[in-house]
């Protein structure tokens, strides 16, 4: 005789828990506000690309052209927004951006297609941020390559090619190589040409004109 | 037999079934993406290349050098006892030990920080640990520890002291040069003429 005969009604008093448990762990199951949808050895591509942003000379004509929605956001601080930005700049800091509603704004501009960009001081402060809004899936944001700097770099000598350059970021401004001959002494050239002495003789003297 | 377990092991079976649906993971202990978004905006890890230099002065045993460029660039040049990571392959298994060592400061470079801060970033995202960037690349360290500038005579003393640094910093990665003026004073030796035979005879 089963133990649970005496009390058929166990098994269903279990059964009824069991189900309970899971269903109630279901429905607390919170989904995280944002989710990485790009997952890293992709993020590493489209990271590597550097010709992806917008650089100091592009970037007056894009705003002006009305083709296509563009907005433009500034993520340093208040005080440097004030000294002075891009006209039509919004100022919103990189951590803002992920508030509940920006969330939100930066999901209906992706709808409509709309380019966003962000700039900060140097190319390096709005680099990180760029990548963390790819890295969540927005693939229209973009950013000012070489950042504020460079674009007032552009606006002070007015474009002119000798002395004004498009930003570049991870070149190389030595050849390493070159320096480490130079300095380290890897390679030992020995280039000392001998010098050719030339011997000059002193020509035989000529029987003297006119004897004595 | 009793209904009841027909139905419990129906159940059971069905909701295995259900492992089934559930969205493929990677083992990726990622972290949030707000936070990564806070860290991102603190500078606390860049390392000046002077604090580089005298890490590897001192030979500091915690630290570990990451260079994010390409393979062929590394070989043409890269720091003392770097190890070399290229940035597309950053996320290959066979380099993933290079990153988890536990008390090790990894400090990534490359020409200059941007490279290097990707690499930050997608490090930091897998949940690694002791990351830090070497501000300004390797354009800095040629700029301040190989070819060190004087600075200007109206200079702080700290600016001096850190010239000296310099100084000795790149005596200890470049050898010292026997620093000997080679502008010899020319002595210019002046003969007499040889007088000119006395004019006028006797």
């Amino acid at each position: 005789m089963h133990v649970h005969e005496l009390n058929p009604k166990r098994t269903v008093i279990a059964m009824v828990i069991f189900v309970v448990v899971i269903v109630v762990g279901l429905l607390t199951l919170t989904n995280p506000r944002l989710k990485y949808n790009v997952e890293p050895p992709q993020a590493i591509t489209i990271t590597t690309d550097f010709s992806s942003g917008v650089n100091a000379k592009e970037i007056d004509n894009l705003l002006s052209a009305s083709t296509s929605p563009t907005i433009l956001i500034d993520i340093r601080n208040h005080y440097e927004f004030a000294r002075g930005h891009i006209a039509s700049a919004i100022n919103i800091s990189a951590v803002e951006l992920l508030n509940k509603e920006n969330i939100k704004w930066l999901n209906e501009l992706k709808e409509d297609q709309a380019t966003v960009i962000i700039y900060g001081e140097s190319h390096l402060q709005a680099n990180s941020p760029w990548m963390v809004l790819q890295q969540l899936g927005f693939d229209n944001v973009t950013y000012l390559s070489g950042g504020y700097s460079n674009y007032m770099q552009f606006k002070n000598t007015k474009g002119e090619n000798n002395e004004f350059a498009t930003y570049e970021a991870d070149k190389a401004k030595y050849n390493f190589a070159e320096i480490a001959k130079e300095t380290l002494g890897s390679d030992v050239t020995n280039t000392s040409k001998k010098k050719h002495t030339i011997v000059k003789r002193k020509k035989k003297g000529k029987a003297t004109a006119g004897g004595c | 037999m009793n209904k009841n377990y027909l139905f419990l092991a129906l159940l059971m079976i069905f909701l295995a079934a259900g492992l089934l649906f559930l969205p493929e993971r990677h083992n990726y202990q990622q972290i949030k993406p707000q936070d990564l978004m806070w860290e991102a905006v603190q500078t606390t890890r860049y390392v000046t290349v002077d604090q580089v230099a005298n890490m590897i002065i001192e030979g500091d045993p915690t630290l570990e050098l990451v260079d994010v460029r390409d393979i062929d660039e590394y070989e043409k040049f890269s720091l003392k006892n770097a190890v070399n990571i290229p940035f597309d392959s950053l996320l290959c298994p066979n380099y993933q030990d290079y990153l988890g060592i536990e008390d090790m400061n990894v400090i990534f470079y490359g020409n200059d920080d941007i490279k290097a801060d990707q690499a930050w970033m997608i490090a930091r995202r897998m949940g690694y640990q002791n990351l830090y960037v070497m501000n300004g690349g390797l354009n800095s360290w040629i700029d301040c520890i190989i070819k060190p500038q004087r600075p200007e005579e109206t200079a702080s003393l700290s600016e001096f002291e850190n010239y000296e640094f310099r100084k000795g910093a790149s005596i200890y990665f470049t050898g010292s040069k026997i620093e000997t003026s080679t502008n010899k004073s020319s002595v210019k030796v002046v003969r007499r003429k040889k007088g000119a035979a006395v004019a006028g005879g006797c």
